[in-house]
């Protein structure tokens, strides 16, 4: 008897192992395919490359946030390194393209060092560092705009628009671009030592200190690169506006957040997938498109309906992964 | 056990950030029914800068827009009362002349946001766009989407950094730095030209806050040398920032004796902390603000406030009028400037019916 209900539990383990790791995707898939069969302009070429572009941003800051969290820390940064990055880029793009994308990685990559020096090297609290950094950086972003008030404009005629404007068979750039670091995340995160040592430390930092990872090394490595991949974000999206517009990004980190513990990562760190993030923001970009498919939906409901979606995913993914976890 | 704990810890984590992001939005508000024929928008100047706009210049298609989709794309939130009335007034105007179908987005506050729900309308097939721009700058891709499908753009309440007829059709609305320079005339009206005052901004990096800083400012400086400017603080067009400002004014400035809000709910915000503070709004400290909200022109009437200029957000009538005309082949001014009226003591009692 034990026999096939040991059988029947271990195939329910699995199916249910796979969707709590690819929850996110499913729920993706569960959700265009409800939202192409009631609305019919969604499942158009148009409407999906909108998303793409549109999300590709979000991808790119969020594939930092995932490093981050798996390593058992928090970026709030992120939003506020963003908005600076694409206001150097658009100041410093008078001088080029090359500077336009040099300035802001380098400051933006500047700022997540600091974060990760402080946090690793002088042992502070993760949630406080990048809270200060997100004000720091904001300030900063206000101090060179005139409190906000001057605009950045990209001169017209230079090439780095095309960086944020070009396709390429019907797609944006940036959509390639974020899928590329994608691809080349998801291997580092799995194959490389770096991505190894992240999941030790944010599974267990004393454990991973004990095997000898260089945990305060690879946690500056990490924020670093949280910052460097914001600003690279925020420079992309400047040369796709064309200026730098300051009141960008407010809020952005909760969004990277949400994507990335959607996406099955989880918050404690030590457990998480660049698939999963992949499909977080995606499923966060198609959010947001159904309720603009709805059409006439006031802006306090959207607001309930997005925040309600949210929770029904989390929800679902905690019930799958506390299955798992009890077998 | 200590694994799930922490799992639905972290969650409880992130479910609470999300809320309070949610619950941190939403303002309680007075309800506010927008009275649909009083208080219409008139329209002030065909205006100068920017040529007029035919169907052929824009290379737009011929359409009915009985037949057709139509978007609109708010900026804000509709917490205020200011982008209550406007929604309802493309609503009402639209089921009015019975477009076939009205898109509604709502950037909330997001730049990003905005760009990609005008995109997600254009790939709904809408035909005509109305939108309130967020911002002055950062929509060109937006609008080059638009452009790209021959879809007609009117940007109202706000201006895009961009040229009218090739980038977006026209712009339809006030002249803020006028309104500035018309609270200063109401500013030196009520207090005689003497006293201190502290400006309480709007919204940093936005336009509509440059534009009525520079209109007082300049008028002030050039008419009543007497009036000094002592402070300006931003209170970022929110009642509750307004009130924590005017807080730290009166302990920082006690001499203050007149307060310029950018807009109504930062007014109403300083109403409230002046009476807390135990000074009499309207008598010891004048105040004067704009947009002619229900609540701030009441004010009037009671007497804590003492002059509002309007700035009139019922977009709805003029928009589809200024759309009607342009498809049947009338000529559009790039700038359509609309006459905003002015409230003060003397006529607020009369004028509650047109305020919203």
């Amino acid at each position: 008897m034990t026999v096939p209900a040991d059988a029947v539990s271990g195939r329910r383990e699995l199916v249910a192992g796979f969707v709590q790791r690819h929850g996110a995707l499913a729920v993706l898939a569960l959700s265009v395919v409800t939202a192409s069969l009631v609305f019919e302009s969604f499942a158009s070429f148009d409407n999906a490359s909108g998303i793409a572009i549109q999300s590709s941003f979000l991808v790119i800051v969020a594939i930092g946030m995932t490093f981050v969290i798996i390593c058992g820390g928090i970026d709030l940064s992120v939003g506020s390194v963003f908005a600076l990055g694409g206001v150097l880029a658009a100041y410093a793009s008078r001088w080029g393209t090359l500077p336009a994308l040099v300035v802001p990685l380098a400051v933006c990559g500047a700022i997540g060092l600091l974060n990760g020096v402080l946090i690793a090297r002088l042992r502070l609290a993760p949630f406080i560092v990048t809270l200060a950094s997100l004000l720091g950086a904001r300030g900063l972003l206000l101090s060179i705009t005139d409190e906000g008030a001057s605009t950045y404009l990209v001169p017209r005629e230079s090439s780095f628009v095309e960086i944020g404007r070009g396709t390429l068979w019907g797609l944006g750039y940036p959509v390639f671009l974020a899928l590329a670091l994608a691809a080349l995340a998801g291997l580092v995160l799995q194959r490389s030592r770096f991505g190894q040592s992240i999941f030790a430390i944010g599974g267990s930092q004393d454990a991973a200190a004990m095997m000898g990872v260089p945990v305060a090394r690879m946690k500056v490595l990490t924020y670093t690169l949280s910052g460097l991949l914001a600003g690279l974000a925020g420079t992309l999206n400047a040369a796709r506006l064309g200026s730098g517009v300051t009141i960008l990004g407010v809020g952005l980190e909760l969004d990277a957040i949400a994507a990335v513990v959607i996406g099955g990562t989880l918050l404690i760190g030590g457990a998480g997938t660049i698939s999963g993030t992949l499909s977080g923001v995606l499923l966060l970009g198609v959010i947001q498109n159904v309720i603009n498919q709805i059409g006439n939906l006031g802006s306090s409901y959207q607001l309930v309906t997005s925040g309600a979606f949210l929770a029904v995913v989390v929800v679902v993914q905690t019930y799958l992964s506390r299955t798992q976890r009890l077998h | 056990m200590m694994a799930r704990l922490r799992v639905l810890t972290g969650v409880s984590i992130l479910l609470l950030t999300a809320a309070s992001t949610l619950v941190g939005c939403t303002k309680g508000e007075d309800e506010v029914t927008p009275t649909s024929s009083a208080g219409e928008q008139v329209v002030a100047t065909g205006g100068p800068g920017g040529p007029s706009c035919t169907l052929q210049q824009l290379g737009a298609p011929k359409l009915d827009l009985k037949d057709a989709i139509v978007g609109f794309s708010q900026s804000e939130k509709e917490a205020n009362p200011f982008r209550i009335a406007e929604t309802q007034s493309i609503q009402d105007e639209a089921a009015k002349i019975g477009v076939k179908k009205l898109l509604v987005t709502n950037a909330q506050s997001q730049l990003s946001k905005q760009i990609s729900d005008i995109q997600d309308m254009l790939a709904q097939g809408a035909q005509f766009l109305i939108v309130a721009p967020l911002n002055s700058a950062g929509l060109e891709p937006a609008l080059q989407a638009a452009a790209a499908k021959k879809v007609p753009v009117l940007t109202i309440d706000r201006k895009v950094n961009a040229s009218p007829c090739k980038d977006y059709l026209a712009f339809l609305g006030s002249n803020f730095v006028e309104q500035g320079k018309r609270a200063a005339d109401a500013m030196i009206k009520v207090t005689g030209g003497k006293g201190k005052v502290a400006i309480l901004l709007g919204s940093s990096g936005n336009n509509v806050t440059t534009d009525r800083t520079n209109g007082f400012v300049d008028r002030v400086k050039a008419q009543a040398p007497g009036l000094e400017i002592v402070a300006q603080q931003t209170g970022e067009f929110s009642r509750e920032k307004g009130q924590s400002v005017m807080e730290q004014l009166i302990s920082s400035h006690p001499e203050l004796t007149a307060v310029y809000a950018e807009n109504d709910e930062m007014a109403l915000g300083a109403v409230t902390a002046l009476k807390t503070a135990g000074k009499n709004p309207g008598k010891d400290v004048k105040i004067v603000s704009i947009d002619g909200t229900r609540n701030a022109v009441q004010a009037i009437v009671d007497g804590t406030i003492n002059a509002v200029i309007e700035s009139n957000p019922r977009f709805g009538p003029l928009a589809f009028k200024t759309a009607q005309d342009f498809y049947a082949g009338v000529s559009i001014p790039g700038n359509v400037i609309i006459s905003d009226r002015e409230y003060d003591a003397a006529n607020a009692k009369d004028s509650l019916g047109s305020t919203y």
